[in-house]
This record gives C-alpha cells, sequence and structure tokens, in this order.
C-alpha cells in the first residue's frame, strides 16, 4: 500500500509544526491547527510538472490494499506531497503528491509539486527524479513576505526537509535522528554539503 | 528560538484525517504551550523571569516545576554530568524542554488510535506504534562526520535522542569544569521516555564512557556513541535495525 503522506507547515511563536499524515486518504485542513492571523493571499495553483518527458506526475490516488510493503519512494513525498490552502481561517488543504514511480530508469526528471501556504509564506517544492531515486529535493519558490522571523526559521526548517527526504530514501527508514537541526553548525555544514552536490 | 517539529502519522485507514486533526491541533498547542513558558530565549517567559529572581518557583507555571522536577532526576541518572544548573546564567533546562515537550505532543495523539506516530523535534524523536500495526519505526541516526549521510539505522520503540558536537551547542559543557569539551562525536540514547533519553545523551557527550556505564545500567535505556574518530560504541541491548549492525 502507497501511504500519501500530507506535508504542512503550522507556524505560532517560532515553532514550526510539519505534519504528514500517512495513510490513504489525502485530505486534511489546517486551519485549526494554525494562528490567528491567516495570509490574504492564497493562490492554490494546480501541479505543475516542469519536466521532460516522461511526464509521472502521480494523482493522488492512494488506494488502500492490504500490503504492507514498504514502498521506498514513499518518503520522497514526505516533501513532495503538497498543499494547497485557501484564504478562509478553515482551510481546506488538497494534496496532489507529484511523484516519480514509473517512468524508465534512465531519464531524470524534475518535477514541482503546487504552492503550499504555510503560515509564514509560500512554499513550492521541486524533486528530481532519476528512476525510482530521489536525486534532488529542492525548494522551487519560497515567498515568506520577508519576514524576519519566517526567514530565520526558513533557513533551518528548509534544508532540513530536503535532508531529510534524501536521508531517509536511501535507507528505507521513517525518521533520522541528529544532534539539532537549527544549530549554526549543523546548518553551514549541511548548506555546504548540499551546495557541493549541487543543492540550491 | 524557533525549532522544527514534525508528526509523522500512520494508520491503515481507520480513522480520516478531520478526525485527527483535533488530536494534532491539541499537539501542536503543547509545543507552543512549552514554548511560551519555558523558553529561555524568551525574556518574559516564566522561565526566564525565574531566572533572573523576578518570580519564585511557587510563583512559576506548573510546567516549570515538573521539568525543573524531571531534570533532577536525569542529573542524578547521569551522574550529574547533565547539569541544568551548572548552565551559565542560571538554571537552564533548554536542554531537557525540546525533548520533554515532544515526549507530551505525542501523548496527545495516543488517543487517535492510529498505527504509529512519530514526533520529531529537530533530530529528537517521540513515537508510539510504527509504520504499520506490525511493524516498529526504523529511524536513521546521523552520522556525526558526514551530516548528511547515517551511521546506522535503529529499532524504534519509543524514543531516540542525540546529541552531537557538531551541533556545538551551549549545553554541551562540562558541568564539573564549566569547559565545552565533548568526549564523543555524538550519542543516541533510546528509550521509554524522550526527555530522559535527550538528557542522557547530552550527558554522554561530556562524560564519555563513565556515563555509558551508568546507562548500561538503567533499564529500558540504550546508547550508542560515536567518537571524534568514527569509533563506535554500544550498550549490550542497542536495538540496531537489522542489517545495520556496526562491524565489529
Amino acid at each position: 500500500m502507497r501511504r500519501s503522506p500530507i506535508v504542512i507547515a503550522g507556524t505560532l511563536a517560532g515553532v514550526v509544526g510539519v505534519l504528514s499524515f500517512h495513510t490513504a486518504p489525502a485530505k486534511l485542513t489546517l486551519g485549526t491547527i494554525g494562528t490567528t492571523s491567516s495570509p490574504v493571499s492564497t493562490t492554490s495553483s494546480p501541479p505543475s510538472t516542469t519536466s521532460s518527458p516522461p511526464s509521472t506526475t502521480s494523482p493522488p490516488t492512494t488506494t488502500p490494499s492490504p500490503t504492507t510493503t514498504k514502498a521506498p519512494s514513499r518518503h520522497s513525498t514526505t516533501t513532495t506531497g503538497a498543499t494547497t490552502t485557501t484564504t478562509t481561517r478553515t482551510t481546506t488543504t488538497t494534496v496532489a503528491p507529484t511523484t516519480a514511480t514509473t517512468a524508465p530508469a534512465t531519464t531524470a526528471r524534475s518535477a514541482t509539486g503546487p504552492v503550499v501556504n504555510y503560515n509564514f509564506g509560500v512554499l513550492s517544492v521541486t524533486v528530481t527524479v532519476a528512476g525510482t531515486k530521489i536525486t534532488k529535493v529542492a525548494i522551487g519558490t519560497l515567498n515568506d513576505g520577508g519576514n524576519f522571523r519566517s526567514q530565520s526559521i526558513d533557513q533551518q526548517a528548509i534544508p532540513q526537509l530536503e535532508q531529510q527526504a534524501m536521508t531517509a530514501q536511501s535507507a528505507s527508514i521513517q525518521g533520522v535522528s541528529g544532534a539539532s537541526y537549527t544549530s549554526a553548525g549543523f546548518k553551514l555544514s549541511l548548506q555546504d554539503a548540499l551546495t557541493s552536490l549541487g543543492f540550491k | 528560538m524557533g525549532t522544527v517539529v514534525t508528526f509523522d502519522i500512520y494508520d491503515d485507514g481507520g480513522i480520516s484525517p478531520d478526525e485527527l486533526l483535533p488530536h494534532l491541533a491539541r499537539a501542536v498547542a503543547v509545543l507552543h504551550r512549552a514554548d511560551k513558558v519555558l523558553s529561555t530565549w524568551k525574556p518574559d517567559s516564566p522561565m526566564s523571569r525565574l531566572r533572573r529572581g523576578e518570580i519564585t518557583l511557587g510563583e512559576s507555571p506548573l510546567e516549570v516545576t515538573k521539568v525543573l522536577e524531571s531534570c533532577k532526576v536525569a542529573k542524578a541518572r547521569s551522574g550529574g554530568w547533565f547539569d541544568p544548573w551548572a548552565m551559565p546564567g542560571g538554571v537552564d533546562p533548554t536542554g531537557y524542554v525540546k525533548g520533554w515537550a515532544a515526549q507530551e505532543a505525542l501523548e496527545e495523539l495516543v488517543g487517535a488510535e492510529v498505527d504509529g506516530a512519530m514526533v520529531n523535534a529537530a533530530g529528537d524523536i517521540a513515537s508510539f506504534g510504527g509504520p504499520t500495526s506490525n511493524d516498529p519505526f526504523r529511524v536513521g541516526i546521523i552520522d556525526p562526520a558526514s551530516p548528511t549521510s547515517l551511521a546506522c539505522a535503529v529499532e524504534l520503540r519509543g524514543a531516540l535522542a542525540t546529541s552531537g558536537a557538531y551541533e556545538r551547542g551551549e549545553h554541551l559543557v562540562n558541568p564539573f569544569t564549566g569547559q565545552h569539551v565533548t568526549r564523543f562525536a555524538s550519542a543516541s540514547v533510546t528509550g521509554p521516555d524522550l526527555g530522559l533519553s535527550d538528557a542522557l545523551a547530552t550527558a554522554l557527550v561530556v562524560g564519555g564512557d563513565e556515563v555509558m556505564t551508568l546507562v548500561e545500567e538503567i533499564y529500558d535505556y540504550e546508547a550508542l556513541a560515536i567518537g571524534h574518530d568514527g569509533e563506535m560504541k554500544w550498550t549490550t541491548l542497542f536495538p540496531f535495525a537489522p542489517g545495520s549492525v556496526p562491524c565489529q
């Protein structure tokens, strides 16, 4: 059974909560978790696949099946399973995981998920895939409104999420434990590593 | 100071996301409350005011007392190597609060009756269940020498905390000398409670082999330490994931 996770960032007072819900029905609301200040603008743009053929965007049609094998690419969707929110407080989030699992292994493809509104800004995620392996996860669009606090959190959270997606998929694991990501040392090291790998 | 908390919830479909939301909302509220009350980064938090002597412990919210009591236990368990009272600037439970809050947040998800849930607070993980009702979670431990790769994988039953010299956090202070000297590059501790696991991991990094001996004696807690030279040491029952046991 392929579980289709949802990633939502709910932020308040400096704590970022990223929620991923791994199960078949792909729907979740964010409004109750979020803060009082709901951002004004929220375009929920459709999932756009910016890449070379074959296009591999798969719709969120996970059907529950009794198998319990872990799909190796599942964690890729942790960051690519994107959400869109509407402007109202009780937001609905629909999920359009942009996963690539069916293409020939030789072609490198990249896809960008829909723009996600989280409480401190708007982001979308780009993932590059060769065969069934993620070769790159990156933030395609990021607009946090220039708020200082948002930026400082983004700087911590975004590389971490990219890192998690990359590391997790390589070892069929569900999580990663390490010394706090929020530290300057780790951030620098990770960013250096990502840069050297061609990550933005 | 902000941090990132990830909630991963696994279920075969018995619960709808809509049913899950109230649980998640409460879990997130726990984190925000902990941040508000216990943050030493916020000058007006009760913990900050207590540190400055503006309020007494009796005047502080219950969470402050609870956390400081737990810190006392953790200090004793670690042979004094985890010691919030030895921090520069007065008692500072910051090294404990993150794990404690994540564990408290997890408790809010227990009632959701899902197959499994993980609360990952910037690398420290509280969990119950697994990705399915039959499997435990597998979690990777970051290689301190190369923070984009894994040193090994662990079969998780409960909490897993990792502290590391690559973090260079202020909490990595030798409480006996006040120096920032680390004996391991990183240390991970698994056990039922994330708060204590986190405290023991921090104690291991500054205390070294001496703390390893102590953790070996603590029921249900296991540790893995990675030296600055890459050498790995672990307690007898450390739950390496199958196929992930390092070569001896």
